[in-house]
């Protein structure tokens, strides 16, 4: 025994580490999150710091407790730096080493991510071990510029009728999805994730959700549910709690965008769902506070735009050179009272490329998703929809714009003549064909066959209160005995003459049939 | 104006010699008074101890394992522009030696090894 002692101290007597400068700083305070850093000269913004909990200590207590504590320089200042505390900040105490790590925050990006749910660091919190991903990449980055973009020009179906069929969604688009709280906002963004299970493989956009300021088991209920409809295989969560740091907050949704610009560099689709950017205002308000950065209007810091313009133009529709991969992205805001004049609500629509409006007074009244059609619009998308799409839908929002302005002069006068009364039993009609339950999305192609139905008269003979049971026959109907004209739709992505003949042969047959069975 | 004043402060703060911190201190109070702002005093005592907080702790120092290891360290040191005059001893560093100052840690011990490694080995 004495032996080995007196080897280990001989080796260890005649080790000769190698170790280069590096610069360091020390903890002058912290508070609230923030660390105020002495020393630092030559950190850059945006760079990590590691606080290190085992300078002070001897090997034995540092090996209790080796995990270093990770920062993110957002102040340089003339003595020092600010930094936010990424991890415990009770663990930070004045006169503790920090060192440069020399690296802008990044994260783990890759295949590996698929079906995980990480946090903003990209550390795993679902239980499933660590994450092998072995390329990182920094969380802000600048956007692709004219040259490397091309139009959006493929549509992304949400498989919600009154989506695809009146804002479509182009790969590569940026649309709002915006309204009050329990409004269904979140339902249009999952709705979507679980609809490209329809989509063949090799299209199918890898998903990713960034949950931000949201409540752990609300995030957990929707794990679930992607599991259990089979959407986690192409899903990625990417969650910042109400209980973490309003710093891992704000980075949430930048992580999301570095996930998601790594498959479209692959030349593949990816979405991303932030849920929701009002949370990260709130976040990035309270750190630009603490960092004592001015406040402006509704005391949001000056650069308040810029976090989300440099956040949502990093979504793209690449050029071929670059791969044609495209990164869609469906921010979420939250309104107060359905105010979309506030700040924040107004920021967002401004840099988007349309926004989904979700009104209480229609999710009251019963309609599902609650879109308010009037106000709600999407700038690029319409170019990206389908040929199919296209033609059933042509005249829909117009003639449902037509119907809410009829509804509500029809509260005035109970007398209408017989052709404003029939435009109303059309708009019910059609809104009610429209009307979707969450979770529920559809192929396009089912889509198409159910609004050419609607928009060509073959609902005309029900009555508007049945509309919703004779919708759900007919799907179960086209699925059982058009199999293969849906195939057809699906693969052409179009209505063809022959296809169209075939589909109002059966429509008919549908409508003879149910007619004669409810008589 | 900052960058006056903060030079001002620091420039006491770096003031050793007894007599001269003296004259500095009653040449500041004249000033002040005949500048009516004596009252920044308090406020100025408290800016000069941040400073001189700060200087303390970025102060160069050498730490060795052993006191043998000493002479080499700070010779060590020196060259790599933390000139430091004595050298203390800290057995927590097992081997080896560090040297902290201007914002610079050169850290040549066995403790930042073998922590290196334990760190890689359970990453």
């Amino acid at each position: 025994m004495h032996s080995i002692i007196e080897r280990i101290e001989k080796e260890i007597a005649s080790w000769t580490p190698e170790a280069g400068a590096e610069e360091v700083g020390i903890v002058r305070g912290s508070g609230d999150g923030i660390a105020e850093i002495d020393g630092l000269s030559k950190a850059v913004m945006s760079e990590m710091v590691l606080f290190d909990p085992t300078f002070d200590r001897t090997l034995a207590e540092a090996l209790k407790d080796p995990l270093p504590i990770y920062g993110l320089i957002l102040n340089l200042e003339e003595d020092g730096v600010r930094a936010v505390i990424l991890g415990d900040s009770a663990k930070i105490y004045e006169g503790m080493l920090v060192r440069r790590m020399n690296r802008l925050l990044s994260i783990p990006v890759g295949e590996e991510l698929v079906g995980r749910v990480v946090n903003p660091l990209g550390e795993p919190v679902d239980g499933k071990g660590p994450v092998k991903a072995t390329e990182m990449r920094p969380i802000e980055r600048e956007a692709y510029g004219v040259i490397d973009r091309s139009s959006v020009n493929a549509p992304l179906h949400t498989g919600i009728k009154a989506v695809d069929a009146m804002i479509p969604i182009g790969r590569g688009q940026r649309e709002l999805i915006i309204g009050d709280r329990g409004t269904g906002k979140t339902s249009i963004a999952i709705d979507t994730i679980i609809n490209q299970k329809n989509e063949p493989v090799s299209t199918r956009p890898i998903c990713i959700y960034v949950a931000i300021g949201q409540k752990e088991s609300k995030t957990a209920k929707l794990v679930a549910e992607l599991s259990a409809r089979g959407a986690m295989e192409y899903s990625i969560i990417v969650t910042a709690p109400a209980s973490a740091p309003a710093a891992l907050q704000f980075l949430a949704p930048f992580a999301g965008a570095a996930i998601g610009e790594y498959f479209m560099e692959q030349g593949r689709d990816a979405l991303v769902v932030y849920d929701d950017l009002s949370k990260q205002a709130v976040a990035y308000r309270q750190l630009s506070l603490l960092l004592r950065r001015p406040p402006g209007r509704e005391a949001y810091p000056g650069d308040i735009f810029y976090l989300h313009s440099r956040l949502l133009e990093r979504a793209a529709k690449l050029s071929k050179e670059k791969g044609g991969g495209s990164l869609t992205a469906l921010p979420i805001i939250e309104t107060q009272e359905g105010d979309v004049s506030a700040y924040i609500p107004t920021n967002v629509i401004s840099i988007t490329d349309g926004q989904i409006y979700l009104e209480a007074n229609l999710f009251n009244k019963g309609q599902r998703p609650a879109i308010n059609v009037g106000i709600s619009v999407s700038r690029v998308g319409s170019s990206a929809q389908t040929k199919a799409m296209k033609k059933v839908a042509g005249k829909i929002k117009l003639e449902l714009a037509q119907f809410r302005e009829l509804e509500a002069f029809m509260q005035f006068s109970s007398d209408l003549d017989a052709e404003t009364k029939k435009r109303i039993d059309a708009g019910r009609r059609m809104t009610d064909v429209l009307n979707q339950s969450r979770g529920a999305p559809m192929p396009f192609e089912m889509e198409a066959a159910i609004i050419f139905a609607a928009t060509n008269g073959y609902l005309d003979s029900f009555r508007p209160e049945e509309i919703r049971a004779i919708e759900a026959k007919l799907q179960e109907y086209l699925y059982r005995e058009a199999g293969g004209i849906l195939m057809a739709i699906k693969e052409s992505k179009e209505i063809r003459e022959g296809t169209e003949k075939d589909l109002r042969d059966k429509l008919d047959a549908f409508v003879s049939r149910n007619q004669s069975s409810d008589d | 104006m900052i960058d006056n004043y903060t030079r001002l402060l620091e420039a006491a703060a770096e003031v050793e010699d007894k007599d001269a911190s003296d004259a500095a201190v009653t040449k500041l109070i004249l000033h002040l008074k005949s500048s009516g702002r004596l009252k920044m005093l308090p406020q100025i005592a408290r800016e000069l101890r941040k400073v001189a907080a700060r200087r303390h702790s970025f102060r160069p120092f050498v730490e060795v394992a052993h006191l043998k290891e000493a002479p080499a360290a700070l010779r060590a040191a020196n060259d790599a522009g933390i000139p430091a005059a004595h050298a203390s001893v800290n057995h927590a560093l097992i081997h080896g030696w560090r040297a902290r100052g201007r914002g610079v840690l050169i850290d040549r011990s066995a403790k930042r090894a073998l922590l290196s490694l334990y760190q890689n080995i359970t990453a």
